[in-house]
């Protein structure tokens, strides 16, 4: 599908198609840093309006929060439970990271034994542009887990639309058919040869800065190295030492799947079931009926996270269970960083 | 739109009080739940959880299903003033059945400990129900006293029937105790079958789980033949929350069966 170019004075009146029949969500950027938004017709043009984020790095709200519910109801009893009517919107301006980690979701809850009909009907509902990285910060690593900092015919089972922003307007090219619809309602017009190149030179100016960023791969056998280190407590505790446990890492990680079903009485007999989301650091994660726990110990559950995202994901599913988003490191309060823990194992 | 969320309803019809803490309730779905032997299901206690539990009765009969329960915590707990004629929900069937066609053949030297007879009696009835396609079907139960065996009734039944050979010890007897005294590992000093062979199936406490497949890997028994219960905390039983993932495996979806071969190499698989 051939890229268009869309330019500035025109984007308005395209956010103000879009905005008419669906919720679109953008990138604001709010003291500095990126935070999903909801657009407001009123929003365009305003001169109070937040300013769009597109050239940052991914919001700091992970993806995964518009379709795997933080808290979400999912069943009653007696009475059975059908949940709401997804509503129609577009993601305007993820990140390419974005679009994996939206994969590794798709893995575990449509693609898996069971299929998790409210996730799917919300994602199925929903369009999602992917803006390329200009400039990757300090935390992103999308290149050592296989990814790149802008979306193309890879990423289309997650990305509808790749936009890069170039002098004097949008590149956008369609991903997927629904992505050629939603362009369909702009003014967009076929992309010139510079237009193009300029892009290119941006995406490869963007690699080329991860490329700085981090020097050191990961190695192809990273996930059997770190199943190999399952009894090396003396190692895990070392890169532990500094976590407080906030759970933070893995509240804003986009690829951690883990949820609770909790029940709540409503009369005699009857529940309400809420899922929520779960983190695999909290102590009682895998303790089972009568107290027993298989990891009680705060160094089994930190490398567990590791192998989860490393190494099991990556031996079953063909591919991490992390985008490189660097969410997780940018939140800790320990200051520890996934890659130089992954780094280390394979010293 | 199926909700994999979403018990169905299912009525307490009998409830049979097995020992001081355990008891079996016999559950009518409002439609039929088509569990094989291994399967588990994901039992709504409405308003107090979610708890996961293997059927303990026939999958050759399954318009009630039965679920011989411990009471250890909340779920449990409340579910002991459930009486009949009490609504719960049910979820499943989740998880990998036993792969009786590997059986086949074969002689099969069942393990059970305490409340763990009854994900084995299922398998145990499947077995009976189908005798001659099997070699002799062994049962080895151990429980802390005499008081605390499960199906008391129902063993001196299955005693009589063809190809079928029990033995039972208890830690601590009382003075009516007429048979062995010691931990379930003491019925094992002698085992009956051609163990290079046979199949081995363990369901019980942690602790007894790790003697008895030492026991059995001492004996001869291959770790491929070994079916374990891994019981580990569950939440979905979909293979989505993570909750019950014990090394590669996430025991809701690939187990909660797994084999020795399967779990050998996860660091304290018994815990
Ligand atoms: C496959 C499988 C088959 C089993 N079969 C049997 C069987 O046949 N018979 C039998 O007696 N037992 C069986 N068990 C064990 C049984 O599931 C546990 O004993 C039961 O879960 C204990 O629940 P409880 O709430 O009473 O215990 P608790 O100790 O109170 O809770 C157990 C765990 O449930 C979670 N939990 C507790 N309350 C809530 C809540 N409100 N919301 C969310 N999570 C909560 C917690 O993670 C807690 O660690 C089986 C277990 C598995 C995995
Ligand atoms: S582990 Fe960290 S870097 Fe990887 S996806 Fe999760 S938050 Fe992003
Ligand atoms: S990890 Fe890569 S894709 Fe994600 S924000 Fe950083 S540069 Fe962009
Ligand atoms: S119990 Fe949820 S993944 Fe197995």
């Amino acid at each position: 599908m051939k890229p268009r170019f869309l330019p500035t004075e025109k984007q308005k009146a395209w956010l103000s198609v879009l905005v008419a029949d669906r919720v679109v969500f953008f990138p604001a950027i709010i003291k500095d840093q990126v935070h999903w938004q909801r657009l407001d017709p009123g929003m365009l043009g305003a001169a109070d309006a937040p300013e769009w984020g597109l050239e940052r790095i991914r919001a700091s709200e992970p993806v995964k929060s518009f379709f795997f519910n933080p808290r979400e109801k999912v069943a009653t009893f007696p009475d059975k439970f059908v949940s709401p009517e997804p509503e129609k919107r577009v993601l305007f301006g993820a990140s390419a990271c974005d679009a994996v980690a939206l994969r590794v979701n798709r893995k575990m809850f449509v693609e898996g034994d069971f299929k998790d009909e409210a996730y799917a009907r919300r994602r199925a509902a929903t369009c999602v542009v992917v803006a390329d990285c200009p400039s990757p910060a300090d935390t992103c690593f999308c290149n050592l887990v296989g990814n790149r900092p802008f979306a193309g015919d890879e990423e289309k089972d997650e990305a509808d639309v790749a936009l890069s922003v170039v002098e004097g307007g949008w590149v956008l090219e369609p991903l997927t058919g629904r992505g050629e619809e939603l362009l369909g309602s702009s003014q967009a017009v076929e992309a010139t040869e510079a237009q193009l190149a300029a892009r290119q030179a941006s995406r490869e100016a963007a690699g080329k800065r991860l490329a700085e960023v981090n020097p050191k791969r990961f190695a192809p056998d990273t996930a059997d190295r770190i199943w190999q280190r399952n009894q090396d407590k003396e190692f895990w505790s070392k890169h532990a030492a500094d976590c407080v446990e906030c759970y933070g890492c893995l509240m804003a990680c986009p690829t951690c799947y883990c949820f609770l079903l909790y029940d709540k009485a409503r009369g005699q007999g009857e529940m309400e079931r809420t899922k929520v989301w779960d983190a695999c650091y909290i102590a009682a994660y895998a303790r089972v009926g009568g107290g027993a726990n298989p990891r009680a110990e705060f160094v089994k559950r930190f490398y567990n996270r590791f192998f989860c995202k490393f190494s099991h994901f990556k031996t079953w599913q063909g591919m991490p269970a992390c985008s490189g988003c660097g969410r997780c490191t940018a939140v800790c309060m320990g200051k520890i960083d996934v890659r130089k823990v992954v780094l280390d194992v394979l010293q | 739109m199926t909700n994999i969320f979403q018990p169905i309803s299912a009525e307490i019809i009998k409830t049979i009080d097995e020992t001081p803490n355990i008891r079996t309730f016999v559950l009518r779905p409002e439609q039929e739940v088509p569990f094989l032997a291994g399967q588990f299901i994901e039992l709504t206690m409405p308003g107090f959880g979610e708890a996961p539990f293997t059927p303990s009765s026939s999958h050759f009969n399954r318009d009630l299903i039965e679920m011989t329960i411990m009471k250890v915590g909340r779920a449990t707990g409340a579910l002991f003033n459930f009486k009949v004629g009490d609504k719960v929900g049910i979820r499943g069937p989740y998880g990998a059945r036993y792969p009786l066609e590997k059986f086949e053949g074969r002689d099969i030297y069942i393990v059970g400990g305490g409340v763990g007879l009854a994900p084995l009696r299922a398998l145990f009835l499947a077995l009976t129900h189908e005798i001659d396609k099997y070699g002799r079907v062994f049962l080895r139960y151990g429980a802390r006293t005499p008081a605390d065996i499960v199906y008391k009734y129902l063993i001196p039944e299955w005693e009589k029937l063809k190809k079928v050979d029990i033995d039972l010890s208890v830690d601590v007897s009382d003075e009516k105790w007429m048979k062995k005294v010691g931990v379930v590992t003491c019925l094992m000093d002698e085992i009956p079958c051609n163990e290079a062979e046979s199949i081995a199936v363990v369901c019980g406490p942690p602790i007894m789980m790790k003697f008895v497949t030492m026991k059995l890997l001492e004996a001869g028994f291959q770790g491929q033949n070994i079916y374990l219960s891994m019981e580990t905390n569950m939440s979905c039983g979909l293979g989505q929350c993570g909750h019950c993932k014990l090394g590669p495996y996430f025991t809701c979806k690939d187990g909660p069966v797994l084999t020795w071969d399967q779990v050998k190499g996860i660091p304290d698989p018994f815990v």
